[in-house]
C-alpha cells in the first residue's frame, strides 16, 4: 500500500478485498488491514524507474519520450518493419518491461496523446485514425489532464465522455476552460501537431539497483542483473555501440560490518550488444563466483566500448552457423569452464614435440601469437595424435621396452637433438612401436649426457597414434 | 493378391522412417560418408548419421579410433573459403592433443578447439552448447564410465544432437557396452593387425554378429619413413656459369 500525503495512492488486490480504497486515511487503513505494509510514495524513485524504462525501450526506437502519469511514449512507425509488425513489437516491449521487473499496459494509436490516454484506460491497439476517434469518443473526460480543474462543471453539464466534450461549442469551451484543454483534445484527435521532448541516452552507462533484501542466491541476483542488462541493451542500441568489457559489482553490508563490494569483470572476445548473450554470460559468471557476504545492491557499468558492427545477413544462410555464432559459443564456454579450459592450438616451430605442441586460451587473439614456420606436414616423420605429459618411463623386458605388452618396433629411429642453445640439450631417438594388441605408440630413447656417455639410455612412452 | 514388389507392400514407401528388420534404415539422407566404402555399406543412411549420438566403444585409447575418423575429419564438410571452417571440438580429451600430429593427419591446427571441464555435468553442458550453436563440424567427447544417475545426461545429449548438424561422437570405454544407451548407433572398435575390427552393437538395421575388418593402412601418420636423413643431391652448376676470372 502506497501513501501520498497521508492518503492511499495505490494498493494491492488483497488490500482492496479488505475494504481499503484510494484516498483513505492512514488510521482507517490500519483499522481495516492491520498487517498491511505501508510505504511512502517516493516520487524521485518513480521518476528514476520511468527513466530506466525509457532507456531500456530505446532498443526499439530512437524516439522515446516521457509523459505524465508514468507513461513512456514510443514513436514506432519506423520500427514496425524491423521488428516484424506491431504485434511482435508489442510482445517484445512487454518482455523487456517484464525483465525490468515492471508491468505495464500497452496502447498503440496514431497520435501520441491518444495513445497516452488509451494506455491509461486499458490495453487498446488501434492503428487507424477512424477507429482511434471512435475509441477516444468513449473515453471518460477525467483522462484529459487539462480538464481536471473543470471536472465538476463538466459533470454538471452531463458531459462525461470525450465525444460529448467535443460536441460542445468551441468558443464557449475555450472561454471557460482555457486553451490548453482544447489543444490537448486536438492533439489527441490528430488535428494539431505534437511536440515531444525525446529522451537522450546519457554519454556514459552506469546503472544500479537496490535489492529488496539481503540476497545470497546467485540466480536471484542474475534476475536483477537482467534488468540492468535490458537497460544496457537499450543504451547500446541508442548510441550504436557494442561492448567489449562490462563490470558488475555487488555491494554488501555497509556501516560497521562493511564488506568491500565484489567486482566481476566480463571481457568479451568480440564486441557484442545482444541482451540475451550478455545475460547468459553474466548468469554463468555469477553462478561460478562465490560471494563473501549477502548483496544489498547491484551495479553495472560499461567499460570498453566499440562501434557496433552488425553482421550482414546472407541471402542464403550458411550451414554450420556464422562466425559470430561461434564467437558467442566460445564466450559462453569461457564464462562457465574458465579461460584456460577452452583452448586453441598455437603450434611453435620447434623440433621438440612437447614444445612444438602449444595451446593457448581462445580469448588470446590468434593474430598476436608468433606465426609458426610453415612445415611441410607430408615430409615430417610420423607424429602421434596424443602426447603424454610428462612422458611415461618404460621398463625393459629382455632388452625390449615394455608397456602392458612387449613392444615391437615398426619404424627406424628418428633422431631429435635440440635444446643445446638453451643449455638443456636433449638427445632422443623416436620410434613408432606396436604392442601385442596392434595399437601404435610413439616411444623414445633418451640419451643422458649424449650418445657416447656410459649411462644406459632410458625409454619413455611419449605419444599415442589414435 | 498384390505382388510382393508392389509399392503398397513395402514399408519404406509409406514413410522414410519405416524399414524391414532385414534391411538397413535409409536414415533421413543426412549421413556423412565415413570415407570407407565397406563401412558406409553397413551404416544406415550410408555414412555417419548427423543429428544423433554416435557411440564408439574402445578397449583403450589409441586403438585407431581417430584414424577411423580421419577421412571425415580431414575434409571440411562445407567447402567454404577460410581456414577456420569445419571446426572440430575435442571435449575431455584423454591426453594432450598434439597439434602437429593432427596437422599431419590433415586437420590443420586452426580447426581444433579443445575443451576441458571439471565435472561430468559441466562437460555435458559444454557439449550441449556446442551442439546448440551448431558452428562446429564435429564434436568428439570422451566420457569415462558414468554413474548410475547420469544416464539421463546421455539421453539429453542425444536430444540436443537431434536438432544439430554437428556430428557428435562419444568415445567411451568398452565396458559400457553392456549398459543401455539412447544412441541409435553404437560401434565397438578393437585393434587388429593392419586395421580395426568394428563390431555393430546397435544400429538401425539387421543384427550383424560378425565384426567388420577395416584396413587402416597406409595411414599418413603411421607411414614408415624410409629416409630419416634428408639426402639432398648437390646442385650441379651449369656449365659456363662461373665467371672466367674466378675459374682461371
Amino acid at each position: 500500500m502506497v501513501f501520498e500525503r497521508e492518503r492511499v495512492a495505490a494498493l494491492s488486490a488483497v488490500a482492496r478485498t479488505c475494504g481499503v480504497h484510494e484516498g483513505m486515511r492512514r488510521g482507517g487503513v490500519q483499522l481495516l488491514a492491520p498487517e498491511a505494509q505501508l510505504q511512502e510514495r517516493d516520487l524521485a524513485r518513480e521518476h528514476a524507474t520511468l527513466e530506466q524504462t525509457a532507456l531500456a525501450l530505446l532498443q526499439y526506437t530512437p524516439q522515446v519520450s516521457l509523459a505524465p502519469q508514468a507513461c513512456v511514449l514510443l514513436e514506432v512507425s519506423a520500427s514496425l518493419r524491423l521488428f516484424g509488425g506491431i504485434r511482435a513489437l508489442c510482445r517484445k516491449v512487454r518482455v523487456s518491461i517484464a525483465r525490468l521487473g515492471l508491468s505495464a499496459t500497452l496502447a498503440c494509436a496514431v497520435t501520441a496523446t491518444g495513445a497516452w490516454m488509451l494506455a491509461r484506460y486499458g490495453d487498446v491497439r488501434t492503428i487507424r485514425e477512424r477507429s482511434l476517434r471512435r475509441r477516444l469518443d468513449r473515453l471518460p473526460v477525467a483522462l484529459l489532464s487539462a480538464a481536471e480543474a473543470h471536472l465538476e462543471w463538466l459533470y454538471g453539464l452531463g458531459c462525461r465522455q470525450l465525444g460529448q466534450l467535443r460536441a460542445l461549442p468551441r468558443a464557449g469551451l475555450q472561454r471557460r476552460c482555457g486553451k490548453t484543454l482544447l489543444d490537448m483534445l486536438e492533439r489527441a484527435y490528430g488535428e494539431a501537431p505534437e511536440v515531444h521532448d525525446w529522451v537522450v541516452a546519457p554519454p556514459v552507462f552506469q546503472a544500479r539497483v537496490e535489492l529488496p533484501d539481503r540476497i545470497e542466491q546467485t540466480d536471484i541476483l542474475s534476475a536483477y542483473a537482467q534488468a540492468l542488462l535490458t537497460q544496457l541493451a537499450g543504451w547500446l542500441t541508442a548510441r550504436q555501440l557494442a561492448i567489449k568489457q562490462l563490470r558488475l559489482w555487488l555491494e554488501h553490508e555497509r556501516g560497521r560490518q562493511a564488506v568491500a563490494p565484489t567486482e566481476l569483470r566480463i571481457a568479451l572476445a568480440a564486441p557484442a550488444w545482444q541482451e540475451d548473450h550478455l545475460y547468459s554470460l553474466v548468469r554463468e559468471k555469477l553462478a561460478r563466483s562465490t560471494l563473501p557476504a549477502p548483496a544489498i545492491a547491484l551495479g553495472l557499468a560499461a567499460e570498453e566500448l566499440e562501434g557496433m558492427q552488425p553482421a550482414s545477413e546472407m541471402l542464403f544462410p550458411e550451414p554450420g552457423g556464422s562466425a559470430e555464432d561461434h564467437q558467442r559459443l566460445l564466450e559462453l564456454l569461457v564464462a562457465r569452464l574458465g579461460a584456460d579450459k577452452v583452448r586453441q592450438a598455437a603450434p611453435r616451430a620447434d623440433h621438440r614435440p612437447e614444445l612444438a605442441n602449444r595451446w593457448c586460451s581462445v580469448m588470446q587473439s590468434a593474430t598476436r601469437l608468433p606465426a609458426p614456420l610453415p612445415t611441410d606436414a607430408a615430409r615430417l616423420p610420423p607424429r602421434p595424435l596424443w602426447l603424454l605429459e610428462p612422458p611415461v618411463p618404460l621398463r625393459l623386458v629382455q632388452h625390449k621396452p615394455f608397456y602392458r605388452t612387449p613392444l615391437e618396433f615398426t619404424s627406424p629411429p628418428e633422431r631429435i637433438e635440440a635444446g643445446w642453445w638453451e643449455g638443456r640439450p636433449s638427445t632422443r631417438d623416436y620410434f613408432t612401436v606396436r604392442d601385442a594388441q596392434h595399437a601404435y605408440y610413439w616411444i623414445f630413447r633418451q640419451w643422458r649426457g649424449g650418445e657416447w656417455s656410459e649411462e644406459e639410455p632410458q625409454w619413455f612412452l611419449h605419444g599415442l597414434f589414435g | 493378391m498384390l505382388p510382393s514388389s508392389s509399392p503398397a507392400r513395402t514399408p519404406e514407401t509409406i514413410h522414410p522412417a519405416l524399414w524391414l528388420a532385414s534391411q538397413l534404415a535409409r536414415g533421413d539422407g543426412r549421413g556423412v560418408s565415413s570415407g570407407f566404402e565397406a563401412l558406409d555399406a553397413e551404416l544406415p543412411g550410408r555414412g555417419w548419421p548427423t543429428g544423433g549420438l554416435i557411440e564408439l566403444l574402445l578397449p583403450q585409447d589409441g586403438v585407431g579410433e581417430l584414424r577411423l575418423l580421419r577421412p571425415l575429419l580431414a575434409q571440411p564438410q562445407h567447402a567454404r573459403a577460410g581456414a577456420s571452417t569445419g571446426r572440430i571440438a575435442l571435449l575431455q580429451a584423454p591426453y594432450a592433443v598434439n597439434a602437429p600430429g593432427w596437422a599431419a593427419m590433415g586437420v590443420p591446427a586452426t580447426r581444433l578447439l579443445q575443451l576441458q571441464a571439471d565435472t561430468p555435468a559441466d562437460a555435458c553442458w559444454a557439449a550441449e552448447q556446442v551442439l546448440r550453436a551448431d558452428s562446429c563440424q564435429a564434436l568428439l567427447m570422451w566420457q569415462a564410465r558414468l554413474r548410475k544417475g547420469d544416464h539421463d545426461l546421455l539421453r539429453r545429449l542425444h536430444v540436443a544432437a537431434q536438432a544439430s548438424q554437428t556430428l557428435f561422437f562419444m568415445l567411451r570405454p568398452l565396458s559400457c557396452a553392456r549398459e543401455a544407451s539412447p544412441a541409435p548407433l553404437r560401434l565397438t572398435l578393437r585393434p587388429a593387425p593392419g586395421g580395426l575390427e568394428i563390431g555393430f552393437l546397435k544400429r538401425r538395421g539387421p543384427l550383424r554378429e560378425q565384426a567388420l575388418f577395416l584396413p587402416l593402412t597406409p595411414s599418413p601418420n603411421l607411414q614408415r619413413h624410409v629416409s630419416p636423413v634428408d639426402r639432398r643431391t648437390p646442385a650441379t652448376a651449369p656449365a659456363g656459369s662461373i665467371p672466367s676470372e674466378l675459374a682461371g
